[in-house]
């Protein structure tokens, strides 16, 4: 095979000298790079790259001087005998491509370019590969990428306060910094804290006083159990996993509300799994590969953290790698990550396993029932395409008689609506106008801008032979430009064949009439037309009175048919969103600078080099997802328990251990306690990965018995609070605000499970059964900080804004619940004094002092009107609002 | 999940640019005369640019749908001249099939002291084109509404990244503590919706206040700004109690700034229930003046830009309308009624603000996520072909106001109107001239998020120092 040199003539009879470069007369390899390997990739790739069609591959210099099964498709310097050209130009079989011939500049692009020598410039692929890529020693000492050893806890000084092992790793750091802990918390803010981080809702008063009184060393351990054992606890930590699997009820779809038709059985399941303590490592297997785990039918409902994903194969890896693993893989799609070692090909390793999944849905009903229902669904659907074809070909046939009598319209059109000639006689001659029609007429006649120009002879006629003259002529048109669309609907239907998909019709050459006739059509035929009766949803009914005889007989047998079917169908059966592997897999190539017609090596499924202890081992066909779950579910991967470990940690202090809980990588944080962070590591794996013995030993701890008072010393010392001197004060969050609210007005409904509901009207239930939209969060929600849904959430920030303050004096929600409190504890106290001890023991579990018992009298004294508002006050409090 | 950034967090997270100009933003007294409130808990203060801004206010006029610029801004004698014809190199990728050079149905006409030639369909804005610098060969990735809106709005094709405006308040903040930063009007929802001004990562004070301007009550623009029931001086009492109750609860807890913030919202809130509505009460102006910005949604939209910016706002982003408008597939005649709708107001409020001053300190964006092909759309997804398929390959954005330089046009696309092939600019480059006019350095505008460092232009952008005054 001959090398060209680089600089060609492009000849500029294929290509008019209207560009600048072309007229310049010469162009080098650039225009190969330019105009046709973009080309090749657009038009060809998708049947000429690995599929080899014709054996025929484009992709590389080597394999297009191979040609395909009837050799090299190219004769350079000459296009008329070059197949290639042939084939563009449809002059012979194949034509190519089959989806619709390219654009004439284009084939004249291909054609100057074999005639110039049909450079292809050596590939990249072809020219020297860079080295390997090499994970350094120093990386994969990398702290989080080290094993997870068993640590004892330190020895420390203050063992009276330091009662536990965690409370030693604590210990230790703060005697190393001369700090010492503040005081423990009161009674009344251990169970209030306790019951919020473990159900999200206040405790009752008389639990409050219940512990209060608990004299026993396992006070707060009983506490604690209860709270563990309520149902409340798998909603609560149900809802901190959503935030990181991203759950929606909805698509972000950028046209329409667009929900998921079972995503709340994700989230139930999720809610269960917490509730009902699953290993954490079986939690993260049923999510990744359910289906393929033994007692499937327990876990495929977990696949819906892909199912539900938003619909870009690069969140799912994103989503797997920060969620499960801490580590921003993603960051590895256009190129090697920058700070971790994290080569290009991970990336697409993991994304090929994604892609050759797709969305399936498994029903759950028996399947008599499944088969009963589609069978009766397609009967139905039958039926709707026959009606619909049925009354579109009458009301076609109708539009083109009515048209045939344009002229006599439009004459008739100028006449008194009165008068009898429009009913049955005449001077204008012929049979009967119809009615209906004729107002339509006077109606479209009565607006003289048009968009288009065939109604101006009309319009300046002013004799009666002018205007018999113009309405002849307007008909004629108007028949004319019927014949013609008919033509073209006739045509692009050639050009598009049966059932195009909407990718289809993007990619159609079609032809259309020109823009002034189609304005004719449209307005007298189009859905709103003057001629138009039936085949539109809304006016179906339109034609019948058109019909009669047989005619109508019919239209009336079809639709009977079809209520008959409707009523039969039974009500759809439920189902569960899940994924599952394609039939036939397909092979991923990393994509150069993320690029997808730019493929490189192949990129097989296997796990992360870094977390591959001697190189990573493809996965076994067919099985890769089931190993990548068990890869990242194995006691031996340095990540899934430190990031789940971490997280837990995070919600019960407000900050975890390593503040940047989704990012375990070189640019997150290090962690501030690593000792600690192991041990809890190692002992949550010992202990069978369960998370509510994780938080027993976390919460039985004086670290977490601590009060949230300030220190000088401290403070000075460490303003951050990172060695947890004390306690971190927070807001609540969006959800535990309003089911406080709720609940200490005696509203909140605790029914569990079942579809996402609007919190915004009457409904009262617990908000992670609200509908969480990625298209239009809930307004309330996002006010308060609630997670964006469209990608995974690590943490929630905490403001602290004059907009939620509007919420609290203004929204009918505070509103009506400051009434229903009120009425709540007007039913049980008698006088002012009554009213306010009440009010504080619903509202903040205690009684009042006697200055707020002051100031409470001052405020209601007098004026009966003001309670409402009294309760709205203590709603909006920041002894209610925060954590203390 | 919980965070709640400490002052010194926040001071950290707000990058290397900050510095010491920053915290002295931060601690400084509000311009009210209010007390000032302490560092992370008063994040709409405002506070110190980078360095010497030309503008301090940007109200960004969004022609939703991909306004076509050979019909507008960006005339092409020879797209006239071969009308009909093909393109000979063939036609650039977009996201439909196209055909043929379609001619603008419209004519130009030179304008202004500078000559510049604007389409007949704006003839308002083409009296006031020595205001403005039109961007001629703008450019942006995907040919597709979704991926552009989010790069034109949040700097990146995909959701997750805070939007403009979010950027700025965290900041700038804004100059009146009593209405938010950053609002965002539209009739409707442009498509994709509340993502495109939504603070994602960035704590959600930042995030984008929505208008409904079609509502034409002011006291139902803003959610909850008015009581049902209860008169104001009797909440004023139950502001007083709780404030009490808060401060009982602050000295048995200790001080506390978040508790403190607290109180002061609460405060805030109060006053803006009396001047947020009268903001948006457009019925105070002389009814000549309503009468120059038209009687519709985007009239409407313009002029309570105006009043916005007027009393402080950082940011007002108003939308042509619902959905997506300006995507003429079908036809691009529509394009004259949708230039009728715009052109009034945008040249009403450029007077406006150019009468009192404003326009100085105010810079103005107006175009929408993309263009249109200068060939005809054929695909199977139009009724009719005489219209345009989006284009990302170039198009026109204009600017005016606030340090910019007016009366010129920057850039080429090429002679069909296609690319953009000299001197293009990326919706990184717009964003980072945006912020510079703003006084701030697009590359030191960052904030630590998972372990990152995220600014609006990503890793790219360069200012467009010739298209500032």
């Amino acid at each position: 095979m001959r090398q060209l040199a680089g600089s060609l003539v492009l000849l500029s009879a294929a290509a008019p000298a209207l560009f600048g470069q072309a007229a310049s007369g010469t162009v080098d390899a650039d225009f190969f790079e330019t105009k046709i390997r973009p080309l090749f990739a657009e038009k060809c790739y998708a049947c000429h790259t690995d599929k080899r069609m014709g054996g025929l591959q484009l992709d590389s210099r080597e394999h297009f001087l191979k040609g395909g099964k009837s050799g090299p498709i190219a004769v350079p310097g000459d296009p008329g005998a070059s197949l290639l050209v042939k084939a563009l130009r449809y002059d012979a079989n194949p034509k190519m491509p089959p989806t619709g011939k390219l654009a004439a500049g284009q084939i004249a692009a291909v054609e100057a370019w074999v005639k110039a020598g049909a450079v292809w410039p050596n590939d990249e692929k072809a020219a020297v590969k860079p080295p390997p890529y090499r994970i350094t020693a120093e990386q994969h000492a990398f702290w989080s990428f080290e094993p997870v050893k068993p640590v004892l806890p330190p020895d420390v000084q203050d063992t009276r306060w330091a009662r536990t092992e965690i409370d030693h790793f604590i210990a230790a750091k703060l005697e190393a910094r001369g700090l010492h802990p503040v005081r423990g918390a009161s009674r009344h803010t251990l169970i209030r804290r306790a019951s919020y981080d473990l159900t999200g809702l206040p405790p009752s008063a008389e639990e409050v006083d219940a512990f209060e009184h608990d004299r026993s060393p396992e006070a707060f351990a009983k506490v604690i159990d209860r709270l563990l054992a309520s149902p409340r606890y798998g909603e609560r930590w149900g809802r901190l996993w959503l935030d990181v699997a991203r759950y929606s009820d909805d698509r972000l779809d950028s046209e329409r509300d667009n929900p998921y038709p079972a995503s709340f059985r994700y989230r139930d399941w999720v809610i269960q799994a917490i509730q009902n303590d699953m290993p954490y490592d079986v939690f993260v297997k049923a999510q990744i590969a359910g289906d393929r785990l033994p007692d499937h039918e327990k876990y495929e409902a977990g696949l819906g953290f892909y199912a539900l994903s938003p619909e870009m194969q690069d969140d799912r890896v994103d989503a797997t790698a920060r969620g499960f693993l801490g580590l921003t893989v993603a960051c590895a799609q256009c190129h090697d990550h920058k700070y971790d070692p994290i080569p290009t090909s991970d990336f697409y390793s993991l994304l090929g396993i994604f892609r050759n999944t797709e969305l399936h849905e498994i029903a759950l009903a028996p399947k008599e029932a499944v088969d009963a229902y589609k069978a009766q669904d397609a009967l139905v659907h039958k039926k709707e395409k026959e009606l619909k074809e049925y009354v579109g070909a009458q009301s076609a046939q109708l539009g083109l008689i009515l048209a045939s009598e344009t002229a006599r319209y439009l004459l008739a059109s100028g006449q008194p609506s009165n008068h009898p000639s429009n009913e049955d006689g005449d001077p204008i001659a012929g049979p009967a106008l119809d009615r209906e029609t004729l107002a339509r007429w006077t109606k479209y006649l009565a607006e003289p801008e048009k968009q288009h120009p065939f109604l101006k002879d009309w319009y300046a006629a002013s004799t009666q032979d002018q205007r018999a003259k113009a309405a002849a002529e307007f008909q004629t048109q108007v028949l004319a430009v019927m014949t013609e669309k008919a033509h073209i609907d006739d045509e692009n239907h050639v050009r598009l064949g049966l059932d195009p998909t909407r990718e289809d019709l993007s990619n159609a050459n079609l032809v259309s009439l020109d823009r002034a006739k189609f304005g004719l059509w449209e307005d007298l035929l189009g859905d709103h037309g003057v001629l138009h009766y039936g085949g539109t949803d809304k006016e179906e009914t339109k034609i019948d009175r058109f019909l009669s005889g047989v005619w109508l007989d019919h239209l009336n047998r079809l639709r009977a048919q079809l209520a008959a079917l409707k009523k039969e169908l039974p009500p759809a059966y439920p189902v569960l969103q899940t994924i599952t592997d394609k039939e036939k897999p397909e092979e991923q190539h990393i994509w150069i600078r993320g690029d997808q017609n730019n493929p490189g090596d192949l990129a097989p499924p296997h796990f992360l080099a870094i977390l591959s202890r001697a190189g990573p081992e493809p996965f076994a066909r067919g099985k890769e997802r089931l190993e990548l779950a068990e890869a990242i579910a194995s006691p031996a991967n340095p990540l899934t328990a430190r990031v789940m470990v971490n997280r837990v940690w995070q919600q019960h202090f407000g900050y975890g251990l390593v503040r940047t809980p989704s990012n375990f990588g070189s640019q997150g944080d290090r962690p501030s306690h690593p000792e600690l962070l192991d041990y809890l590591a190692d002992r949550f794996v010992r202990e069978g990965w369960s998370l509510k013995k994780l938080h027993r030993e976390i919460m039985l701890t004086a670290t977490y018995e601590s009060s949230d008072e300030s220190s000088d010393r401290n403070y000075a010392e460490d303003p951050d609070n990172r060695l947890l001197w004390r306690y971190n004060r927070r807001r609540l969050d969006a959800e535990s605000l309003r089911d406080s609210i709720l609940f200490v007005s005696g509203k909140l409904d605790l029914k569990a499970g079942g579809p996402a509901v609007r919190i915004n009207g009457e409904n009262n239930r617990r908000t992670v059964y609200a509908f969480i939209s990625r298209r239009q969060l809930d307004p309330m929600l996002a006010l308060f900080d609630f997670p964006n849904p469209n990608n995974t959430s690590e943490q929630r920030l905490q403001t602290t804004v004059p907009l939620q303050k509007l919420f609290f004096m203004n929204s009918p929600f505070v509103i009506d619940q400051s009434t229903a409190l009120m009425a709540r504890v007007a039913a049980i106290a008698w006088n002012d004094d009554e009213r306010i001890t009440a009010t504080y023991r619903f509202v903040l579990q205690r009684e009042p002092t006697p200055e707020e018992r002051r100031l409470a009298h001052e405020f209601v004294a007098g004026n009966a009107g003001a309670w409402p508002e009294y309760g709205q006050v203590m709603l909006s409090s920041n002894e209610f609002t925060y954590i203390n | 999940m919980i965070f709640a950034p400490s002052r010194r967090q926040i001071l950290r997270t707000m990058g290397t640019g900050f510095g010491m100009a920053g915290l002295a933003g931060i601690l400084s007294a509000q311009s009210d005369g209010t007390k000032a409130l302490p560092g992370a808990d008063a994040p709409m203060t405002p506070k110190a640019p980078h360095f010497k801004a030309s503008a301090k206010h940007i109200i960004f006029l969004f022609l939703n749908g991909g306004p076509s610029q050979v019909d507008t801004f960006d005339p092409k004698p020879m797209l006239q001249k071969y009308t009909g014809q093909p393109i000979p190199s063939g036609n650039l990728k977009t996201e439909r099939k196209t055909g043929n050079l379609l001619g603008s149905p419209f004519a130009f006409r030179r304008c202004g002291k500078s000559g510049i030639e604007v389409s007949e369909i704006f003839p308002k804005l083409g009296d006031s084109i020595d205001d403005v610098c039109v961007i001629r060969s703008m450019y942006t990735d995907i040919p597709n509404h979704e991926p552009s809106l989010f790069l034109m709005n949040c700097g990146h094709r995909v959701p997750g990244r805070p939007s403009m405006g979010s950027w700025l308040t965290y900041g700038l903040g804004s100059e009146n503590q009593n209405l938010p930063g950053y609002v965002v009007l539209c009739p409707g929802y442009p498509i994709v919706g509340a993502q495109l001004w939504s603070s994602t990562f960035l704590p959600a004070i930042y995030q984008g206040t929505y208008i409904p301007n079609s509502e034409k009550t002011p006291d139902k623009l803003i959610s909850y700004i008015r009581n049902p029931s209860t008169p104001l001086p009797e909440q004023r009492r139950a502001l007083d109690l709780l404030r009490q109750l808060n401060l009982i609860e602050e000295q048995r807890e200790g001080e506390d700034s978040q508790l403190e913030s607290s109180i002061q919202a609460a405060e805030i809130a109060y006053r803006m229930q009396s001047e947020a509505p009268e903001v948006f009460d457009i019925t105070k102006e002389p009814e000549a003046v309503r009468g120059r910005y038209g009687d519709h949604d985007f009239g409407r939209g313009c002029l309570m830009a105006r009043r916005l910016v007027e009393r402080g706002v950082r940011m007002v982003q108003v939308y042509y309308g619902n959905g997506q408008p300006w995507d003429n597939h079908d036809d691009i005649l529509i394009h004259r009624k949708l230039a009728h709708d715009v052109d009034g107001p945008i040249a009403a409020l450029l007077a406006d603000l150019k009468a009192s001053g404003l326009l100085k300190e105010t810079l103005i964006v107006i175009g929408g996520e993309f263009g249109r092909t200068p060939v005809v759309e054929v695909s199977g997804l139009v009724k009719v072909q005489n219209g345009r398929d989006h284009n990302s390959h170039g198009f026109s954005t204009l600017l005016a106001g606030g340090g910019v330089k007016g009366g010129m046009t920057y850039g080429n696309t090429d002679e069909f109107g296609f690319k953009a092939v000299e001197n293009p600019v990326h919706i990184h480059d717009l964003h980072a001239t945006v912020l510079h006019a703003l006084g701030m350095d697009h590359t030191k505008l960052t904030y630590r998020y998972s372990g990152r460092d995220f600014r609006l232009t990503d890793v790219s952008g360069n200012v467009v120092q010739d298209v500032l005054a």
